[in-house]
């Protein structure tokens, strides 16, 4: 399931600049990263004024580490892509929508900030 | 999307707050205001967090975003940077009508300074019970504060009003007045 797709990695590196291994997206590349992206891809809908979202975030950016190579994860700020944060329905921060080639294939609002709960919601929806 | 600060060479110190926030919001405009009471220039420059860490890294190389909106910064001209209560004490120093209460805070008895340690504390004190005044995206409030807010409910519940709907724990809600389109 978990297999790394040479278009994703290929991509991932185009994508906007954030801390660590997870990457911000931009709606002008959400399209051709997440939409038409191969393979299982998390997306956490955040923001960093969240104080939840900056507890999470270290754990993520653990969490990205473990399952590299299997799974990507990108981050999309919620105060910068309102549109997006709107066409996904998110309510709040920080929610995980996880998808399966293009394909919304599970979402998770609030996981607590530790790393098997993490680790649960971004790959739960892909076993 | 809020405006980042993007001058990296300020000839004022920069405070930056929360704009997600109430209590912030509420306490930066009072600073803006009294920054502007005895003239025409202001005394400092307050400015929202933003969401570009690239712009807060021009203020200073080591202002983290994240680390910016946990605790208050106060970014000095010569680009060096005060926190917490620390940073409390500089700006009301700059603001004409608190300069005077201000120079309590300098005062040092055998390298100790009691009114900067009373308001290290008091800053504290404020950032934890934000959640208190309506701040959601504050995060889960410390026990002693979750505490408080069973107290202060304690009537409803005991006289039968209904209690608010849970939200979900670790999860903040998208503020419309944070982030207007």
């Amino acid at each position: 399931m978990f297999e790394e797709t040479p278009q994703a990695s290929q991509s991932s590196s185009l994508a906007g600049s954030s801390s660590g291994r997870v990457r911000m997206l931009t709606s002008a590349l959400f399209d051709s990263l997440v939409l038409q992206g191969k393979g299982p891809i998390a997306v956490e809908f955040m923001s960093y004024g969240c104080a939840h979202c900056r507890a999470i975030e270290p754990i993520l950016q653990r969490v990205a580490e473990m399952v590299k190579g299997k799974e990507k994860i990108f981050q999309v700020n919620v105060a910068v892509e309102p549109g997006l944060a709107e066409s996904f329905e998110i309510q709040g921060t920080p929610t995980f929508v996880m998808f399966l080639n293009g394909q919304e294939a599970g979402r998770a609002e609030g996981a607590p900030p530790n790393v098997s709960s993490v680790l649960t919601a971004v790959t739960q929806p892909f076993e | 999307m809020i405006p980042s600060p993007t001058s990296p060479k300020q000839n004022k110190p920069v405070l930056l707050f929360d704009n997600e926030c109430g209590v912030c919001r509420r306490i930066a405009a009072w600073v803006k205001k009294s920054a502007q009471l005895k003239s025409e220039e202001p005394s400092l420059i307050v400015r929202p967090i933003g969401d570009d860490p690239e712009a807060l890294r021009a203020l200073n190389p080591a202002l983290d975003i994240w680390e910016a909106y946990a605790t208050i910064h106060l970014v000095m001209p010569d680009g060096s940077m005060k926190r917490g209560g620390e940073a409390v004490a500089e700006v009301l120093r700059k603001l004409p009508p608190t300069r005077w209460l201000a120079r309590s805070f300098s005062i040092s008895i055998f390298g100790f300074r009691p009114f900067q340690a009373l308001l290290n504390v008091g800053y504290f004190i404020l950032a934890d019970v934000r959640p208190l005044f309506g701040c959601e995206s504050c995060g889960t409030p410390s026990l002693w504060v979750r505490s408080i807010k069973w107290l202060i409910n304690l009537p409803k519940l005991v006289f039968g009003r209904q209690p608010r709907p849970s939200v979900t724990p670790h999860f903040t809600a998208i503020s419309k007045a944070a982030h207007p389109k």
